[in-house]
């Protein structure tokens, strides 16, 4: 048995925005006007972030997390795969996610195939292969029409893990990527492939394809109020329809924190960067203010009947993540665990307890929040909040998953995976 | 007004039926019948009083089966020469608004012969260096939580018009109503999404081809598809007349149905 996998998620904000952005700007994605861009405050900003991501390798993380988005301020990483490249050249150790490749925006999900075998390659087999559809914003970006979106997916998704496991050359004749010669070089490392995670937001048709396939849910969601231990349960049902078991590691989750010495400094420290984040980076995706991108009728990917029955539960204008506006709304949110190590490892442990989730992705750098306040946060949390949450749930997935086996947490050199 | 649904190639059209005489083919757009109302408006009624009007709603909307193999706008024409077929109509008057007038000028310029008069109303279609037609998804987006004044705006001559705001309210609209819009939406990404948006590359070198005559009518302040657009479609159908309706913008057939109806109706009786 392990322990929880503790990931740190760097999501590379652009962190040089004016204090007027939020009152100017109706949203920091797509249509961000990008002279905002300040060539001068922005040099060495990628260097900073990469740097981070490698400190927290050196701090013992378990591994280091990306992922992609387009044209916005949220996120800098058009192309992931780049940074990850940076990654298998200043680190060793941990595992490197990204989670994920948009799949529908290629032109050819080859390309995917081709460079997540390479930095498989290049990383001596720490790559965990995310595939994402991507989001409203990112349909406006790349004109991808939404209607059938999720097939074009998973015929990728399909069309990858088969070119990394199939000999070829053989011909793929697919609906949407017919391709006559498939033939990867070079293969990935990892066998019989890379561990492959793909985010839900709980619809049970994701979490179906991602049980038929033996693949990880990653929960996309940034709040953990009752959902999480919800989908969970969603989870292991739909696991079990399949003839397989939830264990732990099957799930992972998205989640903040900011840790200092005591309560009240970690609020003082953070609460600029964390401001930012929620006001300016969300703006445009989890916020009501300027023009909502992320889920609306404008990006119309779920079949009407279910388009219908998310309008009857649904109330206009209800707050979301980036819409509260001060401390105790934020935290009833449940999504930026901001305090003590003593208060954030006792949240977390709540969290883990109920929700079952072995693969704990923390977000530490929030929007503007200098580089020196990002790396204390996560030296605070390795050093005092992490081997709590280790031995307890170790503890805790020993007990309740006794007959699973689970390879412990691998040494240097090749790494056997199941797809999971 | 009757309401049928009728079988085309193992899939369900939804179609709404009224009047006598000479047949009258409607392809409906987006503020219409179909996208957001069940029934008719008094546009709609007016052209049924002279004429034996049949809308059906498009591939997907309303109660219309919903065809995941449509990719582009050819696959909604063809589904189109399929109604024909089965509702056994040879020669008819057509007239489109919108995106259904840009499945109309599509199926013209296929079957000229089918087609004894056409009308576009601010069709959508054509591509014109320098006029885009507007996004319509991203105005579809809220503002503010429930606003879509934006949307009202674009469609519309003005965010406050009174159709406009029955149509396309902010918050909560009528249940039914906003799946309605949902389904036009979905069903306009298929094919109006990619390239962006609603026009077909090839189309204006072939609209020589359209044999009818042709009205198009165009609201003054159409914020959605420029009026370049319908100097277009005039200047390279071979017999076209275009006819600005002052005062109002792209939904024409809402704003002033009256006049619409009478240009329509003094050109079919011409």
């Amino acid at each position: 048995m392990k322990p929880v996998q503790l990931f740190c998620w760097h999501f590379m904000a652009y962190p040089y925005l004016a204090k007027d952005f939020d009152e100017k700007e109706s949203s920091g994605w797509v249509t961000v006007p990008n002279r905002l861009w300040d060539d001068n405050k922005s040099r060495g900003l990628y260097q900073e972030y990469t740097d981070q991501l490698v400190y927290a390798d050196q701090l013992g993380f378990d591994g280091m997390v990306l992922n992609e988005h387009h044209q916005n301020i949220y996120g800098l990483m058009p192309s992931p795969n780049l940074i990850a490249a940076a990654l298998t050249q200043k680190t060793s150790h941990g595992k490197i996610v990204i989670l994920g490749n948009l799949l529908p925006l290629h032109l050819n999900p080859m390309r995917v195939a081709e460079e997540y075998a390479m930095l498989d390659q290049m990383s001596n087999g720490r790559l965990i292969a995310g595939f994402a559809p991507g989001g409203g914003p990112e349909t406006f970006n790349y004109d991808v029409p939404s209607a059938n979106t999720r097939e074009k997916f998973w015929e990728a998704a399909d069309l990858i893990v088969r070119s990394w496991t199939e000999d070829g050359p053989f011909a793929h004749e697919g609906r949407y990527f017919p391709l006559r010669y498939v033939n990867l070089w070079p293969k990935p490392l990892q066998k019989p492939f890379p561990p492959v995670w793909i985010p839900g937001s709980r619809s049970p048709s994701t979490m179906t394809e991602v049980a038929k396939r033996g693949y990880c849910y990653f929960l996309s969601s940034r709040s953990h109020g009752g959902e999480t231990h919800r989908a969970q349960q969603e989870f292991a049902a739909v696991l079990e329809k399949h003839g397989d078991k939830y264990q732990p590691f099957r799930f992972g989750i998205l989640m903040s924190t900011y840790v200092a010495e005591t309560d009240r400094q970690a609020r003082e420290e953070c609460e600029e960067g964390v401001w930012y984040f929620l006001k300016n980076c969300l703006k445009g995706h989890l916020r009501r203010e300027g023009r909502q991108l992320t889920y609306g009728p404008g990006v119309p990917y779920i079949p009407a009947a279910a388009w219908r029955e998310y309008l009857k539960g649904y109330t206009p204008g209800r707050k979301l993540l980036g819409d509260v506006e001060n401390w105790d709304e934020l935290e009833a949110s449940q999504s930026i665990i901001v305090g003590s190590p003593e208060t954030v490892a006792r949240r977390i442990q709540n969290l883990i307890e109920k929700a079952k989730v072995g693969n704990l992705l923390i977000q530490f750098q929030l929007g503007n929040m200098p580089d020196h306040l990002a790396r204390k946060s996560m030296k605070l949390f390795s050093e005092q909040v992490a081997p709590a949450l280790r031995h307890a749930s170790l503890k805790q997935f020993s007990e309740e998953y006794a007959d699973l086996k689970v390879e412990p947490v691998a040494a240097e050199g090749v790494h056997e995976s199941r797809g999971h | 007004m009757s309401r049928a649904v009728i079988d085309v190639c193992g899939r369900q059209v939804d179609l709404l039926e009224s009047g006598e005489g000479a047949p009258l083919l409607y392809l409906h757009g987006f503020a219409d019948v179909h996208s957001v109302k069940e029934i008719w408006l008094p546009f709609h009624e007016k052209l049924a009083q002279r004429a034996r009007f049949i809308a059906p709603a498009h591939p997907g909307c309303a109660r219309s089966d919903e065809n995941k193999d449509i990719d582009t706008i050819e696959d909604v024409v063809f589904h189109y020469l399929e109604v024909l077929d089965a509702l056994k109509l040879t020669t008819f008057d057509l007239i489109g608004t919108c995106v259904g007038g840009w499945i109309a000028a599509e199926l013209a310029v296929r079957h000229p012969e089918k087609i004894r008069k056409l009308v576009l109303i601010g069709a959508a279609g054509l591509f014109v260096p320098g006029a885009l037609i507007g996004d319509v998804f991203m105005m579809a987006q809220p503002e503010f939580g429930s606003s879509y004044a934006s949307l009202r705006e674009m469609l519309f001559s003005r965010a406050d018009d009174a159709n406009a705001l029955e149509m396309f309210p902010d918050g909560k609209g009528e249940l039914e109503d906003e799946v309605r819009r949902y389904q036009m939406l979905r069903l306009s990404s298929r094919i109006g999404f990619k390239p962006p948006y609603f026009y077909n590359y090839a189309l204006r070198n072939r609209l020589h081809r359209i044999a009818s005559p042709t009205q198009i009518i165009w609201g003054e302040n159409d914020k959605f598809v420029p009026r370049s657009h319908a100097e277009t479609y005039a200047a390279l159908i071979p017999n076209a007349q275009m006819k600005i309706v002052p005062g109002a913008g792209h939904s024409v057939h809402v704003e002033k149905p009256a006049e619409t109806t009478k240009l329509i109706l003094e050109f079919l009786n011409d």
